[in-house]
């Protein structure tokens, strides 16, 4: 089976500016990936190449095998894809945007009612889904754009911080379905500036600083290459800093 | 975990798209009739008001040339639709342009369908459609009671299905000119796009204006060496080859009972419209994808010289306010003047406003020093007060609103809430002044006007100033939205009512007390002064429009003052 994300000596620059250098990476099926960075880093442009939106310079990236550009609509059929700004339609309610990302993806409505009860339930949005989400807050609306985005089962989920406004208990409730969506053979490809989170679920983590991967592998791992046994923060400063140097 | 797999690929999706556009407006529309019923009257009540209004000027205009000049007028109407359609072919494509960009390179929408297995002919096609309805409502709204003052010239029903026909027929050619330069502009001049479309309409507004005054150059003729001189210069619009020469011609032919070569015509702009559609869709949807890379990832703000805060032409144009003050009104400009959405829409009505001030002096000089030579500068003054209500509601009113997010900032600096408001005030003023009493004395000049009359129309104006300005800022403040970030939506928000409300009524009371002095004046000389009554009549209404702006300014502050951070 090919892997979830590969990405092959990808480029991306912004006129003279170089926001992604040579970077090649493989996340492999039912993994959770959790890509760290400063700000500018490089990530978003990263995952915005990974869900078709940027095309790089150079270098080609593959989703389940189709390669994003000669074969999009493929690789993003088995792809979803949360930017850290979640979109939604503001004059929906919140059960007919799931309606439509259902019907997007082409489930059926028995299938689509069966796991959209079960999102419903885990994320707790029940209670407001039959309002129009212009009336949402920032965490409700990341709540609804969540369960839009796992509503498909897709074989790979890009998410950019996803947990930004988001109540604890509801961060428990993420985490716990990212790691429930890997067990079940997905994969979850993760940006994020909360440590904590990516030292708690990730399986493996990539370290991006001024557009080069500067560290690539399990806390253990990145543990070996900083030389201390501390946490997350600890290495994720060290490493950023040598890479400033 | 592979149910995606499963899925056709390449389906079409766009009756999908469509249906949940359909839902989003229909629950659009719900919301605002339940939430916002005075909002909703009032717009309703304001488009038939402009409505009416439009099939009067027009049809005093066709009964004009029919009876003025009958054998002109044979050749004068059939150019004066290929006119009009032409003028609306450019305005709808520079419209569509402007909204299709936005839909589908700037909006997170277009981000979010692009990240799901959406075929790009679907998103453009759809985008196409929505930016087609949302631009050409102009159209309807023009060319309905257009629609009904040529029917007052046939008695054939039909003749409004055919009308609507042409119409529907005709809008997709300046939609796909539209979405063709939105992607040029996209996907070859990806930095300041919008800036780019707003340069582009200025300078397709300078050559009008040029060829304008141009045409008028020749005052000094009699009417029907004029209008012949005219019509020969505007020959060009008659081209075969324009469609708005087919819907021109089309719509002569049915109002001439020449059924078969009308519908000759509409299967021309349609066969014409279908395709030209089809081609620029598949073209853009084709070369999409690097459109919207370019557009993503060029868009940086640009590097500017840095100023001082109070300094650059934007601080030194409140030279006369102390420098806090200064400092804020600078702000505010340069905010505007780096937004093209804002300006571009000051420049087009102000340009539409000295195109139709230049064109002005050949039908004065036909009325010569009659009863309505007065009525063309009042004319003009209400034309100028209403476009600057418009102004003031629109870009001035969110003004406060819009500083939500800096609140507490502005909270923390060492000014009074008081003195914040009046910068916004002198802000107002300033642009309002300038814009304002330049396209006024331009008219006065244009229409050589007495000295006494020219007086009178710039106090008016300055009051009327004062007054929109004060309502603006101090409604604004008084009723503010600090949570949204949209200034469209503040301003079309409750507050914005009240104020559209109210700078309208305004403006029409000040107007119809100058209107009350100019028709008791009808019968003097224009060099004459007029009696002290309408004199006094025109005080008070300046005195009035300054005392509404003073009034709401200090509500404003009051309420101001006790917003808590």
């Amino acid at each position: 089976m090919e892997p979830a994300i590969v990405l092959n000596g990808v480029c991306k620059q912004f006129g003279d500016n170089v926001a992604v250098s040579d970077l090649s990476l493989e996340v492999p099926r039912g993994e959770l990936f959790a890509f760290l960075g400063p700000n500018g880093a490089g990530k978003t442009t990263t995952i915005k190449m990974i869900a078709g939106l940027l095309r790089p310079n150079r270098g080609e990236v593959y989703v389940c095998g189709h390669r994003i550009g000669a074969d999009g609509l493929a690789a993003k059929a088995k792809l979803a894809y949360v930017p850290d700004l979640p979109f939604i339609y503001e004059k929906l309610t919140g059960r007919e945007f799931l309606h439509f990302v259902a019907e997007m993806y082409g489930l059926s409505k028995k299938r689509r009612d069966e796991l959209l009860e079960r999102l419903v339930n885990r994320l707790d949005i029940g209670e407001y889904l039959d309002e129009l989400t212009d009336g949402y807050s920032h965490g409700m609306k990341q709540r609804v754009v969540l369960a839009a985005a796992l509503l498909h089962e897709p074989a790979v989920l890009v998410i950019d911080e996803p947990m930004v406004g988001l109540d604890p208990r509801t961060v428990r409730a993420v985490k716990d379905l990212f790691v429930e969506h890997t067990r079940n053979g997905g994969s979850v490809f993760m940006s994020t500036h909360t440590l904590e989170v990516a030292e708690a679920v990730a399986d493996r983590i990539g370290i991006i600083h001024r557009s080069e991967l500067l560290a690539l592998g399990t806390l253990e791992e990145l543990r070996r290459q900083a030389k201390q046994q501390h946490s997350l923060e600890e290495i994720f400063l060290q490493l950023t800093e040598e890479g400033d140097g | 975990m592979d149910s995606a797999a499963a899925l056709p690929v390449d389906r079409p999706l766009l009756a999908l798209l469509i249906r949940v556009k359909m839902r989003s407006l229909w629950n659009r529309v719900v919301k605002a009739a339940a939430e916002a019923p005075i909002r909703v009257s009032l717009g309703a009540f304001l488009v038939a008001l402009i409505w009416l209004g439009l099939f009067g000027l027009f049809l005093m205009v066709f009964s004009q040339i029919q009876e003025s000049t009958p054998l002109e007028a044979t050749v004068a109407i059939p150019l004066i639709y290929s006119l009009f359609f032409a003028t609306m072919m450019i305005m709808l494509a520079f419209s569509n342009a402007i909204i299709v960009h936005g839909m589908l390179f700037s909006r997170q929408e277009a981000e979010y369908l692009l990240s799901a297995p959406i075929r790009p002919r679907d998103l453009v096609a759809v985008k196409f459609f929505e930016s087609l309805l949302l631009a050409s409502w102009s159209l309807i709204l023009l060319g309905l009671p257009l629609m009904m003052a040529m029917a007052q010239r046939t008695e054939d029903n039909w003749f409004y299905v055919l009308f609507l026909a042409f119409f529907a027929c005709f809008i997709p050619i300046p939609a796909s000119l539209g979405l063709l330069f939105a992607w040029l502009t996209a996907r070859f001049f990806p930095r300041n796009a919008l800036r780019a479309a707003a340069f582009a309409l200025g300078g397709a507004l300078v050559v009008a204006v040029i060829w304008c005054m141009r045409a008028i150059r020749m005052r000094e003729m009699a009417t029907d060496v004029w209008l012949r001189s005219f019509l020969q210069r505007v020959s060009f619009v008659e081209s075969a080859l324009l469609p708005n020469n087919w819907i021109a011609r089309g719509i002569d032919h049915a109002l001439n009972h020449q059924l078969t070569d009308a519908l000759m015509y509409l299967a021309v702009t349609a066969a014409n419209a279908l395709f030209l559609s089809w081609v620029v869709v598949w073209l853009v949807s084709h070369h999409f994808g690097p459109a919207y890379d370019r557009a993503s990832t060029g868009g940086r703000g640009g590097r500017r010289d840095p100023v001082d805060a109070s300094g650059g032409i934007c601080g030194r144009v409140f030279f006369y306010l102390p420098l806090p003050l200064r400092l804020i009104a600078a702000k505010d400009l340069r905010t505007f003047f780096r937004d093209p959405v804002q300006y571009s829409q000051l420049l087009i009505l102000f340009s539409l406003i000295i195109l139709y001030l230049t064109n002005m002096p050949t039908l004065q000089r036909e009325l010569g020093h009659s009863t309505y030579a007065l009525v063309i500068p009042l004319l003009n003054l209400c034309a100028t007060c209403l476009i600057l209500a418009t102004f003031t509601c629109r870009f001035i009113f969110p003004l406060v609103s819009l500083e939500g997010r800096q609140l507490w900032f502005i909270g923390l600096l060492p000014l009074s809430r008081g003195r914040i408001l009046r910068a916004k005030f002198a802000f107002a003023m300033t642009v309002a002044l300038l814009v304002t009493c330049a396209a006024i004395a331009y008219g006065a000049m244009m229409l050589d006007m007495p000295m006494v009359w020219t007086g009178i129309h710039l106090v008016t104006t300055v009051a009327i100033c004062f007054g929109l300005c004060g309502l603006a800022v101090g409604v604004g403040a008084r009723m503010p939205m600090f949570d949204q970030p949209n200034a469209a939506r503040i301003a079309n928000g409750l507050g914005g009512t009240v104020n559209l409300i109210a700078s309208l009524t305004l403006t029409t009371c000040v107007i119809t007390a100058v209107g009350i002095a100019t028709w008791h004046s009808r019968n003097l000389h224009p060099e004459q002064v007029p009696a002290i009554g309408d004199l006094i009549l025109c005080g008070s209404a300046a005195g009035i429009s300054v005392c509404c702006g003073l009034l709401a300014l200090q509500m404003g502050e009051a309420h101001f003052n006790k917003v808590e951070v």
